[in-house]
Order: C-alpha cells, then structure tokens, then sequence
C-alpha cells in the first residue's frame, strides 16, 4: 500500500502537502477507501490545501463511489470519523471529500 | 443473517424486540409479520403478534460479479442454467458451505437446508432472499476484517496484535495493545466507525450476511458492556422498588441491547424500547405494567 497514487501524478506541490502534513490520515483514508472499492487501483487521494484545514480528496473507479458512501452516506461518515482521528496524529484537521 | 421471530401483544412491539435482538435501527431490517395480534373478549389477547425480521442485505450486490474473488460469474452463468444446486462451490471449502451459489435477483431454487424455521401460519408470501444461502465461510469474513483491521492499525502507525474469535457465525475481533485511544475515540464513536468500515470490508464485499461481526478495541466494549450491564440491574432494581417505570437515555442499538440481555432474566421487570434512532431509548416497566 502506497500514499500516493500509482499513476496521475498530482502536482508537486499537492503531493508534498500530501506528505507533510497528513501522512497518517492519508495512509488511513487510502486503505480504508482500497479496501471498500471493487477497483482498488482506481483510488487516489490527494491533498488540496483549505483556507485552515486539509482537504483531502478521493478519487475512486467508476461505480464504486456508492459503496464508498453507503446507504445514507453512513460510510462516507465512517471514513471521515476515521480519517480525523488519523489526522490528529499528524497534527492537523482534514476534511474528506469523495468524488468519482 | 438468520431471522428471529418475536411474539408480543402488538405489532409495534414484536417489531421492537426484534429490532433490539438485531441491533440495528428500523431502516436496516426487514420485516414479515407472521400473525397479527387477534383481540379476545374483555381486552383479553387471544393471539399474539408474530413477526419475524432480519438484517437487511446490502444492496450493492450485483458489483460483487466484476470482482475475481468468488466464482460469482460462474454461479450466475449457472443459475441461468438452472443448474444452481448442481454446480460444485469452487472456492468455499471450509464447514459453512452451503448448497449451491446464489444467484442474486433471480428466483431462488430449492435448498436443501433451510436454516430458518418455516412457521406453520406464515401469512405473507416469503420473500424470495430468505431462501438464499451464503457461500462464504465465516472463516473468510473473519481473515478479511482482521487484514483490515491489522492494516488499519499499521497505517495509524500504532503497535497492536490483533485476534480473531469465531464462534459459529459470531466473529470478534479483538485489539490489543497501549495507547489505542484514539481508535475508540469519545464514547465510542471511532470504534464504530472502525467497525462499520471493517463490516464494509468484509462482509459487504465478500457478500456475506450471515455472519455477526465486532470488533472491540483495547478490551473497550467489554468495559462499556460491564458498566452497562451494572447500570442496567441497578436501574432494574429501582424500577422493582417503586414499581415506577423508569426511561432511560436513548443508546445505541448495541447498547440497548445490551441492556435488554442483562434484563431478559430479571423477575419483575420488563424492557422495552420506544422512539426513533438516534434517540431510541430502553424502558424498563414492572412486570405486570403492560
């Protein structure tokens, strides 16, 4: 498992803010999210910087968004209670948003 | 997921027991009533409501066709066959393994061991889904969770070692390790959040229903279970003293019932649940109450 995408290289910048600032929210939200996708190497997640807090954005296959959300959005809220727990470890507030 | 079958004086509270049996909200089980309550004379019942429910399957079940893990194409191509209970289950091979593959919305075929009982008065049409049986092995559902779950704890970049208790289909998962706070988070909320997603990852995907799942961390539900199963009997307590029903704050469908269970054997009492969920509470009446 790796943090960073295996292809669509993200810009130099987003991806250094992908290192530094959340290693383990993002470690956490890309496992999390590979391992509810049906295509696994279609996810990707990057970090946008915010106006004071992380956006991290995950990208995933076509179709697998609604597992990824889940009835209710019920997931979606699972991952993101995950993902901020991970975030305090690394210092920082983040908010996950998951696109298709 | 096997059903349960509740009897009580009215619709409403078969439905509750069977809820809080199940532990899930309203929204996530699905209902068949058996018998609907007959009144005799006087306010006398002469029958009772029957109902029986089950956790809802997951719905997202079709996706489970692209994937390679299960001969899932395979099983419908032999479905459409008809030939379901005569092809051999290629991968399953542990104890669990039922008769045929199953197929997913296509008519159910005979099975040749029906795990739920069939009552004698069912009224309504038995939904086809309750014929289904499962091809995944609790064996399978319990490696995966725990592969998410040890992986989970690595990418916190905590230490833990992790356990996997199988009881028939009741899996646990249990984490050990210091400092794991953070996964259980504030009342919980993390670890819930942490078993949703492990339940998303296993049996949701592998397309299982027939398993229980749980994971607790840092033996935190095992103190919560304690505490409440404490709180419940002196609260049980209380109610028998004063013969005053008594309400108790809304909880989690874990938690309620939790605190039916510590109560089921409690004389002079009785527990029922009221509301909706998020604020869905137990009330603990005396016994001759209603």
């Amino acid at each position: 498992m790796t943090d960073q995408p295996a292809t669509d290289q993200p810009s130099e910048s987003v991806e250094r803010a992908n290192e530094i600032q959340a290693p383990t929210a993002t470690a956490v939200l890309t496992h999390v999210v590979r391992s509810i996708v049906d295509d696994a190497d279609a996810v990707h997640v990057d970090a946008v910087e915010g106006r004071n807090r992380l956006k991290l954005e995950v990208k995933v296959g076509p179709g697998d968004l609604g597992r990824v959300i889940g009835r209710r959005g019920r997931t979606a809220q699972s991952i993101r209670t995950v993902v901020r727990a991970a975030a305090t470890r690394d210092g920082v507030e983040v908010d996950v948003d998951f696109v298709d | 997921m096997e059903w349960v079958e509740f009897t009580a004086r009215t619709l409403e509270e078969a439905k509750d027991l069977a809820l809080d049996r199940l532990g899930v909200a309203a929204d996530d089980a699905e209902f068949e009533v058996l018998a609907e309550p007959k009144p005799g004379l006087f306010g006398r019942l002469r029958g009772e409501a029957r109902v029986r429910a089950r956790v809802r399957p997951a719905q997202a079940r079709q996706k489970i066709d692209r994937r390679e893990r299960r001969p899932r194409k395979a099983a419908a191509a032999a479905a459409e066959g008809g030939e379901a209970a005569a092809k051999p289950a290629k991968a399953p091979t542990k104890d669990r393994v039922h008769a045929g593959p199953k197929p997913r919305a296509k008519p159910r075929q005979q099975s040749d061991q029906p795990d739920q009982p069939e009552p004698a008065d069912t009224e309504l049409v038995t939904p086809q889904r309750t014929q289904e049986h499962n091809d995944v092995n609790a064996r399978q559902v319990g490696d995966e969770a725990r592969k998410f779950i040890d992986e989970l704890v690595a990418a916190f970049s905590f230490t833990g070692t992790t356990e996997l208790i199988e009881d028939g289909d009741d899996l646990e998962i249990r984490v050990h390790g210091d400092n794991l706070g953070l996964l259980v988070g504030p009342r919980g909320t993390t670890l819930q959040a942490v078993q949703d997603l492990a339940r998303v990852a296993s049996q949701r995907r592998l397309g299982d229903h027939d398993t229980r799942l749980r994971i607790d961390i840092g033996g935190y539900r095992q103190r919560r279970k304690e505490a409440l199963d404490r709180f419940a009997l002196q609260m049980a307590e209380e109610v028998k003293q004063s013969g005053v029903a008594r309400v108790l704050e809304p909880m989690s469908s874990a938690d309620r019932k939790i605190v039916h269970d510590a109560l089921s054997g409690v004389e002079g009492i009785a527990t029922r649940s009221e509301g909706d969920d998020p604020y869905r509470r137990v009330v603990i009446t005396p016994a001759n109450d209603g």
